[in-house]
């Protein structure tokens, strides 16, 4: 069977598939032709657009939709990426493309750094766990949750006496989140406290740290409690989302379930400043109940 | 969660007396890991009155005296106490909304004082609970649709514009239901100041409703933006409203005791009034012509908006130390970041301060506490804020001003000048609030 043989054969089998007669490509009209593509032009050295300054909220790209206001004042509720419209069966590529940067933005952020001037600017002083640096720290979280000797002595040094509370600021997997809200978040914490006439140790500054470097924290200054706040794993939303979590009488090996976390602090979720106002609070409730986690909303609640 | 609170509902109006008793329960929106979102998961009415003809003293007074055992005979109907009200709203409307009136109210209810903590409703006041309580707002939420929503009472009607489940204007006009009466001979009894401008009907002698009705409908027609306005218009506007409806189509729908009388045909003199006659022409007028509904509640729309809807609770992290709640009638003072020194100097122990600027950062919040504790010389200080700050910056005055300062600061409720505020005890971690002569909503 010859190349010719082998194509009539093979439009003999499509006919007899498609009984109706097939419309030839030059003849298809979509039925719903979209907007008119603008060709924008570009010369060499100009910036293309930044997708990434576009506020999702507002961004609508569904064609012909039935109630487009309705659609946009939902939007506004919601962080989702909704009424992004398609294209075929597919993103358009505006919609690709700021997936994608927003995405990036998720893993740059875990690998950059907190700036080395961070600690000494916010009057913190840094320490740092057993992670040689931010690769060993992904994949060894045993070593984020502890120190070597000499940080511990550095701890020492910094802490002087027992303090009833000690804070943490813990780059964890965002260096934006914790440069973003951190100092805000202490000082309104610090505030309260002080309004609230509870001691607070000199903060501390975790570089490759994990929530449970807390508890090391807690072994060697012996404060009844420590508030961690870290950055948390960032999502498509925002990079810059930080938690407070505290533990009531922090020591290596305390179960996870004796931790209260206040988490989603950021802009769009509950701002740094608020939150610790929030936090001071929540402090001064966890030391009444002499405990925190799940026994303390157990006992909220009775 | 299972925290509620009580609260309950009057309605004084031009012909009917109301009260409700509704519980409104508290819930807590957010997840367990965030800081907690307090806010009003259900209403649901547990009591109605029946509906009793005001107690009047002549055609204008209201008999306070009587009012006082209305209430204190549906308390105990009701099964309920007074200790266990939480909030509640005595409104005065409509034609009865005068100010001996007013006060002869306040006076009966003082030993029910605890409980109600709004006196007296202005017209827009009563057109956004009216507009609330027939379940309006929630149908315009619900569908996206734009609804022009008329309260037809006995002496008044009340307009509210909702697009999207917020109330963007409200009017009034007199056009109501009893704006004449007939006695049993069919012998007209009663004509208000209104009715006498427009017919020509006079006391003791037989005369056909059907004349004065089709003009007040006109002028409701005129209101609704259905008709050109002309002089008819401005003779039956409330004093003191105003009202422009903007291009557009709209759902109508109608609460009050009158829409009973749109859809079902009631014999003309079944009340000895307007009412049905009212309600004839308004199914045959301009109103009616397009899409239009009768509201989940009619003549109880009024008194079930005060019980359910006149309370709402501000943000769940606020600040307070030594305050005795409830804190009644506290007059706002609006100010931004511009004039905020000005307003603090105008500002007395009893004012509230609400500041609206830019999300802050502490620093800025301490600056700000700063401030307004020195403006306040040792006085009380009542503040609210339009971004969610309440806690970091009540507690950052409160450090300044010292233990035994009265410091009050709250978020989530929008207000502005000329608005005033009562404030009673936390539910979880919120206050609830009630904004009085509140015209315009801010959403949520």
């Amino acid at each position: 069977m010859n190349k010719q043989d082998l194509s009539a054969m093979v439009a003999e089998i499509l006919r007899e598939l498609h009984p109706e007669p097939m419309v030839k490509g030059s003849e298809y009209k979509p039925s719903n032709p979209g907007p008119e593509q603008k060709d924008e032009q570009y010369h060499d050295g100009d910036f293309v657009p930044d997708v990434t300054q576009l506020n999702l909220r507002k961004l609508y790209l569904v064609e012909q939709g039935e109630n487009e206001d309705a659609y946009r004042k939902m939007k506004e509720k919601t962080p989702a990426r909704l009424g992004s419209g398609r294209a075929g069966p597919r993103y358009k590529t505006l919609t690709m493309l700021r997936f994608r940067a927003d995405h990036a933005a998720a893993q740059d952020a875990v690998f950059s750094q907190v700036r080395e001037e961070f600690a000494g600017e916010n009057g913190l002083v840094e320490v740092k766990t057993r992670c040689k640096d931010k690769e060993e720290y992904l994949t060894r979280p045993d070593y984020g949750r502890s120190f070597d000797e000499e940080n511990q002595q550095k701890i020492r040094k910094a802490v002087t006496g027992t303090p009833k509370v000690q804070i943490v600021v813990g780059d964890g997997l965002s260096s934006a989140a914790i440069q973003a809200n951190a100092m805000d978040c202490l000082a309104a914490i610090t505030d309260g406290l002080k309004a609230r006439g509870i001691s607070l140790g000199q903060s501390l500054f975790v570089r490759y740290c994990r929530v449970g470097a807390g508890d090391a924290v807690g072994d060697v200054t012996g404060c009844e409690l420590v508030c961690v706040l870290v950055g948390e794993r960032p999502g498509l939303v925002t990079d810059k989302s930080m938690s407070a979590y505290i533990t009531y009488q922090p020591r290596t090996g305390v179960s996870e379930s004796a931790r209260t976390v206040v988490s989603n602090i950021h802009a769009q979720g509950t701002p740094a400043v608020e939150a610790g106002a929030y936090i001071a609070e929540l402090i001064e409730k966890i030391r009444k109940n002499k405990g925190s986690g799940v026994g303390l909303h157990l006992e909220e609640k009775g | 969660m299972g925290e509620s609170l009580l609260s309950v509902g009057l309605d004084v109006g031009t012909t009917t007396t109301q009260m409700v008793v509704s519980r409104l329960e508290i819930g807590n929106r957010a997840g367990s890991f965030t800081v907690p979102e307090y806010v009003i998961s259900q209403r649901q009415v547990i009591y109605k009155s029946p509906v009793y003809f005001t107690p009047l003293i002549g055609e204008e007074l209201v008999d306070g005296e009587k009012i006082k055992a209305l209430v204190a005979r549906e308390y105990e109907r009701a099964g309920i106490s007074r200790e266990q009200v939480d909030t509640g709203a005595v409104i005065i409307t409509g034609e009865t909304s005068r100010r001996e009136n007013a006060e002869a109210v306040t006076r009966a209810l003082s030993e029910y004082a605890g409980d109600f903590v709004v006196a007296t409703a202005g017209p827009d006041l009563e057109s956004v609970l009216a507009a609330r309580g027939a379940g309006a707002v929630e149908y315009s939420r619900q569908t996206g649709k734009r609804v022009l929503h008329i309260d037809i009472g006995g002496g008044t009607s009340n307009i509210a514009l909702i697009e999207d489940g917020v109330i963007t204007a409200t009017g009034c006009v007199n056009v109501g239901g009893r704006l004449l009466r007939w006695d049993e001979r069919g012998c007209i009894c009663y004509i208000s100041p209104v009715a006498q401008r427009l017919c020509d009907a006079s006391l003791g002698r037989p005369f056909d409703g059907r004349i004065l009705a089709k003009t007040l409908v006109k002028a409701l027609e005129m209101a609704a933006g259905l008709r050109p306005a002309d002089a008819l218009l401005e003779q039956v506007r409330t004093k003191g409203t105003s009202m422009k409806i903007p291009e557009g189509e709209w759902v109508i729908s109608f609460s009050g005791g009158v829409a009973d009388c749109i859809e079902k045909s009631m014999e003309k003199d079944a009340f000895g009034d307007l009412g049905p006659a009212l309600g004839q022409e308004i199914k045959n007028s301009l109103l009616c012509r397009g899409r239009y509904r009768l509201g989940q509640q009619t003549i109880r729309a009024t008194v079930i908006g005060a019980g359910c809807y006149s309370a709402q609770l501000s943000g769940s992290t606020v600040f307070f130390r030594n305050i005795d709640f409830p804190l009644k009638n506290l007059p706002v003072v609006q100010a931004g970041e511009e004039d905020l020194g000005q307003r603090l100097s105008t500002l007395d122990g009893d004012g509230i301060l609400f500041f609206s600027g830019a999300e802050p950062s502490y620093k800025q919040v301490k600056s700000l506490a700063e401030r307004i504790v020195k403006a306040a010389e040792g006085k009380r200080i009542y503040v609210a804020v339009d971004k969610d700050m309440a806690k970091a910056l009540g507690q950052a005055i409160a450090l300044m001003a010292g233990e035994d300062a009265a410091v009050l600061c709250i978020d989530g409720v929008g207000l502005k000048a000329g608005d005033y505020l009562d404030v009673t005890a936390p539910v979880g971690t919120a206050l609830p609030v009630i904004v009085k002569t509140l015209i315009f909503e801010t959403g949520g």
